[in-house]
């Protein structure tokens, strides 16, 4: 006998953000790093600072932490974004 | 005679020979938790909205980090494959609404690494309505009622926002709760409130909980009947938490069943007496991290203090549980005070100013 049955999914799909234009280079840039707070982002970024600024020629590196790891970023971190040319976001687990 | 609208549903659907070819559809799309799961069909999926009064396209909530909708008619059909009858449904509705609401971090309780689940805690006349049973094996399979309805939450977290392993689900170890983790309060058989009126909701009414939670940690004090001496093994175990997993307070449940509770109960002791309690005794100074090898974290804060409870509100103390034995539960939080236990009515409109 035949069953009918339902799917069990949202069945949509959120549109998903565009990209910002990628930096052709980091020299002379200002990067932001935002950590979730968790400790194992201390060692990264401070390891990912030091190359970006031996390597790549980066000028200012600005760290910003959330308040709350599994939240999205601070409305106050998010308004920073627009004054940095690359942001790396970590996990850091 | 007239005849009432049939309900329209919205979802794609399919046709397939059998039952166990309804079950390698859902299994092979990753639609369920590894255990079979009764066929969503379009009859027993508007029985479920039907008895909830709702309309297929009613909004439940919208998750508020990734913005997802959930609408009735997805949580009936996911309610309907975890084995919900129809009067099981206003209670799953009920718990997505609390679930939704932003202070309980659905997003992140559910994708983080440490793994917890959704501890869902029935009080009110629907517990008689539904069949749950509160006493023997009250945090596992102790009925079908809130086994079904814990199950629901699990599936359309799934299937509504990928909440499935190695999808947002990040967990590294996860536990058993994860397959279902719901428990009816006894309130026929304790002096105390009922949970949801601690928590605010007005007597008589039906309500549910909502808690990131970990699994459960069984005490067992049987050679005591002050209520000190009994609520000092809850508070070690707080401690133990503290201790081996997160320092942080933030909610924690209590589970008191019978043997424990009475013997506090006959002493006069109140739920708030049991939370002004804990909240003194569950907790430990940061040094105390170097005994169980966390030293590296303590740096110079070894005498700051963390109590389990940021305060004695933190506290949700349940009675459940069998008649005998002189056990109970430690719930933790999934990680202290970051997502918020949140407590609606069923029935009521959660979002709805007050007139």
């Amino acid at each position: 006998m035949i069953i009918r049955v339902l799917d069990p999914t949202n069945e949509i799909s959120i549109a998903a953000g565009q990209p910002a234009a990628r930096p052709t280079t980091l020299q002379g840039k200002t990067v932001g790093f935002i950590s979730n707070g968790k400790e194992g982002t201390k060692p990264y970024f401070a390891e990912l600072e030091r190359r970006f600024r031996e390597e790549l020629g980066v000028a200012h590196v600005v760290w910003r932490t959330k308040s709350n790891f599994s939240a999205p970023a601070n409305p106050s971190i998010v308004d920073e974004i627009k004054a940095w040319q690359a942001v790396v976001a970590g996990v850091g687990d | 005679m007239q005849q009432s609208n049939p309900t329209v549903l919205a979802s794609k659907a399919y046709d397939v020979e059998d039952f166990a070819a309804a079950q390698e559809l859902y299994h092979g799309r990753g639609w369920t938790d590894g255990l079979p799961v009764v066929p969503p069909t379009e009859s027993a999926v508007a029985a479920c909205l039907e008895w909830a009064s709702m309309p297929p396209d009613q909004l439940i909530g919208i998750e508020p980090v990734r913005e997802q909708p959930i609408t009735a008619e997805k949580l009936a059909i996911n309610a309907v494959m975890a084995g919900c009858l129809p009067m099981h449904f206003p209670v799953v509705a009920t718990a997505w609404q609390a679930m939704l609401k932003k202070e309980f971090l659905l997003h992140g309780l559910t994708s983080s690494t440490g793994g917890s689940a959704i501890l869902v805690i029935i009080n009110g006349p629907i517990r008689h309505e539904i069949g749950a049973n509160s006493t023997f094996n009250a945090l596992a399979n102790s009925d079908r009622a809130t086994a079904a309805i814990g199950r629901a939450l699990r599936l359309s977290l799934i299937n509504l926002l990928d909440v499935r392993p190695g999808g947002i689900d990040r967990t590294t170890l996860g536990h058993p709760g994860k397959f279902s983790y719901c428990v009816a309060e006894d309130e026929e058989d304790t002096t105390w409130q009922p949970l949801s009126v601690v928590c605010g909701i007005p007597a008589g009414l039906s309500a549910v909980t909502v808690m990131g939670a970990l699994a459960p940690r069984q005490i067992m004090n049987e050679w005591s009947t002050d209520p000190r001496e009994i609520l000092e093994t809850f508070a070690a175990e707080m401690r133990a938490n503290q201790r081996h997993y997160s320092i942080y307070g933030g909610n924690y449940a209590i589970v008191i069943p019978k043997q424990l509770r009475e013997p506090i109960q006959a002493a006069g002791w109140s739920k708030r007496d049991i939370a002004e309690f804990l909240y003194e005794r569950a907790r430990v100074r940061r040094g105390e991290w170097a005994d169980v090898g966390k030293g590296a974290v303590v740096r110079d804060r070894g005498e700051t203090v963390h109590t389990a409870l940021t305060s004695p509100d933190d506290l949700l103390v349940v009675a459940a549980g069998g008649p005998a034995g002189g056990f109970g539960a430690v719930i933790p939080p999934w990680f202290g005070g970051k997502a918020k236990a949140v407590t609606a009515a069923i029935g009521a409109c959660v979002d709805c100013e007050r007139g």
